[in-house]
């Protein structure tokens, strides 16, 4: 109880707190612990990399920060608002927050223009025309100006995850998620995906990636976060790392990617 | 549309070059069936009103000279023994066509129930269907309300449905008593129970057309829906929805294809549609072979006509990727 109330009054104690606060976040499916107190500061312009091996719990982490999934205890919070708490209204928060998945999850019925337009009509209540306007300005962004017309299925999986990007930023996110955006694509799709992602780094966004792609890391990431077993193993720069990590289970999982 | 680009297949032209007669054949069957169902209509309600044509209910070719050619054709392979036989044949389809001529005005008039009676209860079926469905799918402990109406529904024979309605409650004194029921072309009571009997009935069949494909819609959509911020509500209505009524489209057909059929139980109701009309005037004449043959035309006639129409949707809605244009591209590749 005290602990609570002590992140309460912190919370709107000082300007420079993080953007995204993760703290003691628990959850289980069933018997299965899946995060077991994962705490994690981002701030504003950071670039989290997260990594692990899978059902090390980074998807999961992913979900919960924009309440697709529902946490069992723990705070997450966006600015001074605990996106975890039962009268925040999630809608609110997944405008803020952007989500880009690895299944991609295009609207299979529209086109990249519509796709992206559909939150920008439908949540931010904007106008047909503004919002044609804006989708077109998101696609020209991800270098998709000349498919605004095109159904997903005519899209290769490159190009698909950039409307997804597309469909995100153009709800003017304060944080991007990334959910192995490129583990879907073959090798060659994916640089497309990477180079927009490499360009949202250099605008300055605040970023969660979880991500295989090692070379995004080692370029954008301000941070890297090892995950095992719903747990932070190890936390810090890249080539911290990559190069010298404190624990063994690090340097282990990275040696074993390295031979993929 | 994006099936255009699909013409060059080898499927596609062999279905062109093959099918052409076909298309053409069925085209004038179906302006000679609706020619005539429409003209009919024309002159029951509104030309004979104003005294122009035959008058309503008259026929528009008098049958006396098919008699009277049937007769005589009768009588020629009267003469001829077995020989004679293809003339004999000849002889009962001119009787038949005289008893057509007979049938007519009164199977026009009665396939105007039966159309707008399949009409009424499939549009007014799917408005309960597609809420009941996403109830199934999404409704949490409402689920099982949806559940037991479908099932419910289902369970029952159709016929005794309609009795309930009809004999069991109070729906047709009330009716009865109501304002404008049963005066000039308003249909009488019965008629209304029937669009409540099928469309409550209808819907129970939609609704599970309509959770197969609900089912069939990728979570991950909504998944995509939500974390744009999207409610619930929204992202079944804008993302789920769409989808899911063009996967439902040929099932959907199927339910479309049965009702019409089905419709005819509304007889025992006594709504005067088409198979009502058929038997009432077969039970009078005997000719029951020759009038349930040109019945089961009329029925045909509709059935195909709505097998078209719901063709004709699907492909209008079809988008590269869903329903139709992706079976398409897999049949190309």
């Amino acid at each position: 109880m005290t602990d609570s109330q002590t992140d309460r009054s912190s919370r709107t104690a000082s300007e420079t707190a993080p953007l995204l606060r993760i703290e003691d976040l628990w959850k289980s499916y069933g018997d299965e612990e899946v995060l077991r107190g994962v705490s994690l500061d981002i701030e504003r312009g950071d670039v989290e990399v997260l990594v692990g091996p899978s059902g090390s719990g980074k998807s999961t982490l992913l979900r919960c920060v924009n309440r697709l999934t529902e946490v069992d205890s723990g705070h997450i919070y966006l600015g001074d608002v605990d996106i975890c708490a039962a009268d925040t209204d999630p809608n609110d928060i997944r405008q803020q927050i952007g989500m880009v998945f690895q299944d991609i999850n295009l609207f299979a019925h529209l086109t990249a223009r519509k796709n992206v337009m559909l939150g920008l009509r439908r949540v931010k209540g904007m106008d047909r025309e503004a919002a044609r306007e804006r989708a077109n300005e998101e696609l020209d962004r991800v270098g998709l100006g000349d498919q605004v017309d095109s159904y997903p299925a005519q899209l290769s999986g490159g190009q698909k995850q950039r409307v997804g990007i597309a469909r995100a930023l153009a709800m003017d996110p304060e944080v991007m998620l990334f959910d192995e955006p490129t583990s879907a694509l073959d090798p060659e799709l994916s640089s497309g995906v990477l180079e927009v992602m490499a360009q949202l780094v250099e605008e300055g966004m605040t970023m969660l990636v979880v991500t295989h792609e090692m070379r995004f890391a080692r370029g954008g990431a301000t941070g890297i976060t090892f995950l095992d077993d719903g747990q932070i193993v190890e936390r810090g720069p890249p080539e911290q790392l990559f190069e010298n990590p404190e624990e063994e289970r690090t340097a282990q999982f990275f040696q074993s990617i390295s031979h993929e | 549309m994006s099936g255009a680009e699909t013409t060059e297949s080898p499927t596609g032209r062999f279905r062109t070059t093959s099918a052409e007669p076909g298309p053409v054949l069925a085209v004038l069957a179906g302006v000679a069936f609706w020619g005539w169902l429409v003209t009919r209509w024309l002159n029951d309600w509104v030309l004979a009103r104003i005294g122009v044509g035959p008058g309503a209910g008259e026929n528009f070719v008098p049958r006396g000279p098919f008699d009277a050619a049937a007769a005589s054709v009768a009588d020629v392979s009267a003469g001829l023994g077995v020989v004679g036989l293809p003339i004999e044949w000849t002889a009962t389809v001119l009787s038949t066509v005289a008893i057509a001529i007979d049938l007519a005005p009164a199977l026009a008039g009665a396939a105007w129930y039966t159309i707008v009676l399949t009409s009424v209860s499939i549009i007014l079926g799917f408005f309960i269907a597609v809420p009941l469905a996403v109830l199934r799918v999404y409704g949490g402990p409402l689920k099982w309300l949806a559940l037991a109406y479908t099932e419910l529904i289902r369970g029952t024979p159709l016929l005794a449905q309609l009795f309930v309605l009809y004999y069991g409650l109070p729906l047709a004194i009330w009716l009865q008593d109501a304002p404008l029921v049963g005066y000039g072309s308003i249909p009488e009571q019965a008629f209304w129970i029937a669009i409540i009997g099928f469309t409550i009935n209808g819907s129970a069949y939609q609704a599970e057309y309509i959770r197969g494909a609900l089912e069939s819609v990728d979570e991950g959509q909504l998944t995509a829906a939500r974390a744009v911020g999207l409610s619930q509500y929204d992202g079944i209505r804008y993302v789920v929805l769409p989808q899911t009524l063009r996967y439902a489209i040929p099932a959907w057909t199927n339910e479309v294809v049965y009702l019409i059929k089905y419709s005819s139980l509304a007889a025992f109701i006594t709504v005067p549609e088409l198979y009502y009309v058929a038997s009432d005037i077969a039970a009078q004449t005997f000719e029951y072979t020759a009038i349930f043959g040109l019945l089961a035309v009329v029925y045909l006639g509709i059935v195909l006509t709505a097998t078209k129409l719901m063709d004709r949707v699907e492909s209008r809605v079809a988008v590269p990727g869903i329903g139709r244009a992706e079976g398409r591209k897999q049949g190309d590749a």
